[in-house]
């Protein structure tokens, strides 16, 4: 009788009442066994990943400010590698981080392992042959033009049922937790859930003509608004969403402070999941698409900026009365700086997405410094802060292999992150300024080929921009590395069974 | 505002923006209740309560 009541929180609730303490004690005092295997490996991919992922950002910005680099091979221009760098980060670090903190959260928050342990591997594995897939029919120039969804039509398909799975598991886990409450970290990552694999489907609805082509379902304007309506939802939901997941968890945790407002926290989620869907729009102004969608679009952006401050705001006050960790400690550095980037970029945003000021903004380099000002500064750093919180805790370790390289990965993503927006900044604004600049008899000042031109010093900064932050993932691996090393040697050396 | 005009699609997406709109306005209204704020306020350290050594669940 006993032995059934334990598997249940709620009955040894009743147990208590009905005056069978200890019994209970000794049942809380049991550790809860998690799936952690999965987490661990999900990690260590992320790592592997931002390196590469970042490297070949590195290598497509250098061809545009050196573009002998392409070397006259198909496979290596550009055109080709810009779609596997936005993959690499976004999906396969991005995504890699995302499920790995997933599952560590869920399980921690609930108190329960995974629903199932082999549904998580399945999606570890899944996840990674579509990652595979992607760095073999990218070069080869088997792509659908749709940006940030790039993939054809049979991956695309593999992407819905492999994030279905992790979206299922992640849910169910919620259903069989052992606290009562749903922390909000919980809500955000689910709200991600939900919202990309609405976004997706529709997104990638094509009719195919070959296992490598397919054309889009929508035709026109339609086309140009729902390939928006999920790239800024991806942003809005995984990328900021997925992230403030793991904003809300790992900053208390690592500051040792509980969330300095938690209804702030809840209306920071529902917030952004009424209105992030709405913001598409605001990035086809002057197109043929309806003028007030626009306007509704920027209308929208400029709201959000109040629940996203207050959710940056609320980050950092969570930091009350423990700022001086700041000093000494280097994964916190990660989570605020990453604060302050989020912060930024949900204001640089809305007032890009002002119609007077995307006349000057849209189409050029601003719009590139304002996306890696969020995917630098906000999504990596507050990735590898975490990262570094759950390999300690993974790997039961009390530091780093070196926190003095913890350091150095924290300025070398720091400085790099700012050369790269600063760099773009400058280019953005000094292009959208030549290309709008005509003399006292209508003429345009200066060709496209000037602009370019111009521009030149500017994309060189960035490239050294780019490989300054692309150091510090590769430092980042070393240390990750040789931490799992010291931890496995040091548990062969006590006799411990890996998975006591 | 010419009614007449509009469509389907152009209900839909009135219908759904003030959707949006009334759930924002309520969301701020009960976040800020002052009688729900203990309700949630109860939950701030929940992060924190996790503190246990992780031990590995059995290969599976």
């Amino acid at each position: 009788m006993h032995r059934k009541q334990l598997l249940n929180v709620g009955d040894a609730q009743i147990l208590t009442c009905s005056g069978e303490e200890i019994t209970v004690a000794a049942i809380q005092a049991t550790p809860v066994k998690y799936d952690m295997e999965v987490v661990r490996w999900f990690t260590i991919a992320a790592a592997i990943y931002a390196c590469v992922g970042t490297l070949i950002g590195v290598y497509v910005a250098s061809e545009l400010a050196w573009p002998f680099l392409n070397f006259d091979l198909e496979w290596i221009t550009f055109g080709r590698l810009r779609p596997l760098h936005t993959n690499a980060v976004i999906f396969a670090f991005g995504g890699c981080a995302l499920m790995a903190t997933g599952f560590y959260i869920v399980q921690r928050t609930g108190s329960t392992a995974l629903w199932s342990n082999k549904l998580a591997w399945a999606t570890f594995i899944g996840w990674n042959l579509i990652i595979v897939s992607a760095v073999v029919t990218l070069p080869l120039g088997w792509t659908s033009g749709k940006e940030y969804a790039e993939l054809e039509w049979p991956i695309d398909i593999a992407i819905a049922v492999v994030w279905l799975m992790y979206g299922f598991n992640y849910i169910m886990t919620i259903g069989i937790r052992k606290t009562s409450h749903i922390y909000v970290s919980n809500w955000f990552t689910m709200g991600m859930i939900v919202m990309i694999t609405y976004l997706h489907v529709v997104n990638s609805m094509a009719i195919p003509v070959s296992m490598t082509n397919s054309f889009s379902i929508y035709s026109g304007v339609q086309d140009a608004m729902i390939q928006w309506w999920w790239g800024h939802n991806a942003v809005g939901f995984y990328l900021t969403g997925g992230f403030l997941a793991i904003m809300y968890y790992f900053v208390p945790k690592q500051a040792g402070k509980p969330v300095f407002s938690y209804r702030l926290s809840v209306l920071h989620f529902w917030a952004l999941s009424f209105g992030y869907v709405w913001l598409g729009a605001h990035h086809l102004q002057y197109t043929a698409l309806p003028d007030w969608t626009g306007s509704l679009g920027a209308a929208v952006s400029l709201a959000m900026i109040i629940p996203s401050w207050g959710g940056a705001m609320n980050g950092m006050m969570t930091l009350s009365g423990a700022w001086d960790k700041l000093r000494t400690d280097y994964i916190l550095r990660f989570l605020v700086v990453a604060l302050a980037f989020y912060a930024m970029s949900t204001f640089e945003g809305p007032v890009m997405s002002i119609k007077t000021v995307n006349a000057l903004s849209h189409y050029t380099d601003w719009t590139v410094g304002h996306v890696h000002s969020g995917a630098l500064g906000w999504m990596a750093m507050v990735a590898y802060g975490a990262m570094y919180h759950m390999i300690k805790k993974l790997w039961g370790v009390e530091k780093m292999y070196s926190e003095s390289l913890v350091n150095v990965h924290f300025w070398l993503a720091t400085i790099g992150t700012v050369v790269y927006v600063v760099a773009m900044w400058v280019s953005g604004i000094m292009q959208g300024l030549m290309w709008r600049d005509y003399d006292e008899y209508g003429t345009l000042t200066y060709t496209f080929v000037e602009s370019v031109s111009a521009m030149h010093p500017y994309y060189a900064m960035r490239a050294i921009g780019g490989l300054i932050f692309n150091i510090g993932t590769w430092i980042a691996l070393y240390n990750i590395v040789m931490t799992v090393r010291t931890a496995s040697a040091a548990r062969s050396a006590n006799a411990v069974p890996a998975n006591a | 505002m010419d009614a007449q005009a509009m469509t389907t699609n152009d209900w839909l997406g009135v219908f759904f923006l003030l959707v949006a709109a009334v759930g924002m306005v309520a969301t701020y209204v009960m976040v800020f209740r002052p009688s729900n704020k203990e309700r949630f306020e109860s939950q701030a350290a929940m992060a924190l309560d996790d503190e246990d050594p992780i031990k590995l669940g059995e290969k599976r």
